[in-house]
């Protein structure tokens, strides 16, 4: 996973993610959209055969002035804690 | 020629079977229908492989 | 968002499961289904050294069929990428069945030992050495372990009345699981997929249940159903961390 800031202010961020599709960058996408933090994120990915940008562009826009590096390392550990949580409740299950 | 190994649609290996369908449906007299449910082929998209296929290698063998 | 899931088993094979996963959003539940299908690596022929082949098929199609024959993958011990040597010699006349290939790793071996490759007349032979690799289903979809690999909602029937007095009796289609007022969870297929054979003459209302899904998961035997599953998660949770860990520097 590489990471390429294409754009950052204060309350804003775009980021190239470089390697991910939409398995992941979805998942992301909507956990962000949960945060009391954030006012808009979305993502934006171009087919293989397009030929030109193919590595998804995240945008993050932030209120009351949260740092988007910030809000985003936030919704990554909710991705993780989420995923372990699943795992522990799939294998009680199992 | 071959049976293919997977159905093409859904990716289940469906060549597993073929032999005992050929035998049972085929060269036997059951009902295709109850051997293919029998035998766990149950999704539409497999079934139409084993029902539509004709084994060619033994009209090819004898030529290299 | 409170991460409370909670996973309940419907229906449970060897190969195939029907289970219940209540508190997921539509993104997860998506997530999970294509890592299922796409991240989660399976051992599969890939490179093939062919010592003679005098069958009636070429190299190039013998190699492609050796290479959808499913692999019994132990994670645990490779790497994406490492590869096991796989070997078969036959002479006709038989057939050469995936249960004649041998392996380099007693863990590995062909989950169908009955799949044909070739059937082979007097005085033909197949003997070749391969490398199976272990790969993403992204890479080649006969890396992929998932099979048919899906989800529903699940949708809550309730009895709202009854059918009026001469309504017709049309049936009522449905697919998937559905939760009774009482909170039992019935497979469509226990009353044919019809409604009306389970509440004959009965009005009733379907409702999707909100972030409840019932997954579908089915595999090729390189892997087993719960594995599968869990790697799914992991590998969504291993570049979670990697993004915080790239994030937080």
């Amino acid at each position: 996973m590489e990471l390429r800031v294409i754009d950052k202010t204060d309350d804003e961020l775009r980021l190239e993610i470089a390697g991910e599709d939409h398995t992941f960058m979805n998942v992301l996408k909507g956990v962000l959209l949960e945060l009391e933090a954030v006012s808009a994120a979305t993502y934006d990915v171009n087919p293989e055969q397009s030929g030109g940008q193919t590595d998804p562009v995240l945008s993050i826009k932030t209120a009351g002035g949260a740092d988007p590096l910030d809000v985003l390392a936030d919704a990554a550990d909710r991705v993780e804690g989420q995923t372990d949580a699943f795992r522990d409740a799939f294998a009680a299950a199992a | 020629m071959m049976i293919p190994v997977r159905c093409f649609t859904c990716g289940k290996v469906i060549s597993e079977y073929y032999e005992e369908f050929d035998a049972r449906a085929r060269e036997g007299d059951e009902d295709p229908a109850a051997v293919l449910d029998d035998l766990g082929v149950t999704r539409h998209c497999c079934r139409r492989m084993m029902v539509s296929h004709t084994d060619l290698v033994d009209v090819v063998s004898p030529y290299q | 968002m409170s991460a409370e899931f909670d996973v309940e088993f419907i229906e449970r094979d060897d190969r195939s499961a029907r289970f219940l996963v209540r508190g997921l959003t539509p993104a997860f539940a998506n997530g999970i289904r294509r890592a299922m299908i796409a991240d989660v690596p399976t051992l599969s022929i890939d490179t093939v050294r062919f010592i003679e082949n005098s069958s009636v098929m070429f190299d190039e199609m013998i190699a492609l069929r050796l290479g959808l024959i499913p692999l019994t993958t132990p994670l645990a011990d490779y790497e994406i990428g490492e590869t096991v040597t796989v070997a078969l010699d036959v002479e006709g006349p038989a057939t050469a069945y995936s249960g004649d290939l041998t392996t380099s790793d007693g863990l590995v071996e062909p989950a169908d030992k009955n799949i044909p490759i070739i059937k082979l007349n007097q005085g033909q032979r197949l003997e070749f050495e391969a490398d199976a690799v272990l790969d993403r289903g992204k890479e080649h979809a006969k890396h992929q372990g998932g099979v048919s690999v899906g989800y529903r909602h699940l949708q809550r029937v309730e009895v709202i009345g009854d059918r009026g007095e001469f309504d017709e009796e049309e049936p009522h289609i449905l697919r998937g699981v559905i939760e009774t007022e009482d909170g039992e969870l019935v497979a469509t297929d226990e009353f044919d997929n019809d409604l009306t054979n389970r509440y004959p003459g009965k009005e009733v209302s379907v409702t999707d249940v909100p972030g409840a899904f019932v997954f579908h998961v089915e595999t090729d035997g390189s892997l087993s159903v719960e594995e599968l599953v869990d790697r799914a998660a992991e590998s969504i949770g291993d570049r979670a961390a990697e993004l915080k860990d790239a994030v937080s520097v």
